[in-house]
């Protein structure tokens, strides 16, 4: 029974192994993979939105600073194309 | 964005544009790209929205961006009602509907989804690219970092031309 379970553990230490350098791979790096797990992970399948949902409205403030706007005041007469991002 | 900088050239007379900024993706203090590092590309996450609009005009005056632009709040409200983080593309039609859903970029971040929807309605348009326009790559992180996205929801036929 002990070495049943000795080959069931040594078993899934290799697998998880190979999973970790699979994705260390896809990210690129060790550090790179811990960033995707800690960071976008929790973000994927995010959001209900779906084609036809209504658009929901943001309070956004101007690029000066200062005036504020609402998404929803830039929908109208043409379609909006809506671009999200950062810098880095 | 220099897709997306052609895209607006291109189709600004048609469509109206507006691009929101969001949460950093790849700041110092949280998930660092050495791409950045290279480009010297380097912001902790704001604390404040002053830190975000410091951010954001270092962005728009970098890329000499064109397209409107608007600022999410802290409590990042316009993220949360989009799930935009990192980088996302919608369309909304006239009547405030959501005509296209790009997916979670990098990896499906299809600004010629976007394209193609717009030339669906208003038909090909490509202008010569302007000598000052933005000629970067993207400002989102490289693609090869982070994990595949959600998928991305297909342009809907449009009802009419015009």
């Amino acid at each position: 029974m002990k070495r049943l379970l000795k080959w069931i553990g040594g078993v899934l230490a290799l697998l998880l192994l190979a999973a970790l350098g699979v994705l260390c791979y896809m990210a690129g790096s060790p550090r790179d993979a811990y960033g995707m797990v800690r960071y976008a992970l929790p973000h994927m399948h995010r959001g209900t939105l779906k084609v036809g949902s209504d658009a929901p409205d943001a309070r956004l403030l101007a690029l000066d600073g200062t005036s504020h706007f609402h998404i929803r005041e830039r929908i109208g007469a043409r379609p909006l194309v809506l671009v999200f991002g950062s810098f880095t | 964005m220099g897709d997306i900088v052609q895209i607006y050239n291109d189709y600004k007379e048609h469509a109206d544009f507006l691009t929101v900024y969001v949460r950093e993706a790849h700041p110092t203090d949280e998930w660092q790209m050495k791409s950045n590092v290279k480009d010297d590309v380097c912001y902790a996450q704001p604390k404040t929205l002053e830190q975000r609009v410091a951010i954001a005009q270092d962005f728009t005056k970098h890329y000499k961006f064109p397209l409107p632009f608007g600022i999410d709040d802290m409590g990042n409200a316009a993220d949360s009602a989009y799930a935009a983080w990192p980088e996302r593309l919608y369309v909304i039609d006239e009547t405030g509907h959501v005509a296209y859903r790009g997916g979670m970029g990098p990896f499906n971040y299809k600004p010629g989804e976007v394209r193609d929807w717009l030339a669906r309605k208003y038909g090909a348009v490509k202008h010569e690219p302007p000598v000052t326009a933005a000629s970067s790559t993207n400002a989102a992180p490289p693609a090869a970092s982070t994990p595949a996205p959600d998928k991305a929801i297909a342009p809907t036929q449009p009802s009419s031309t015009k």
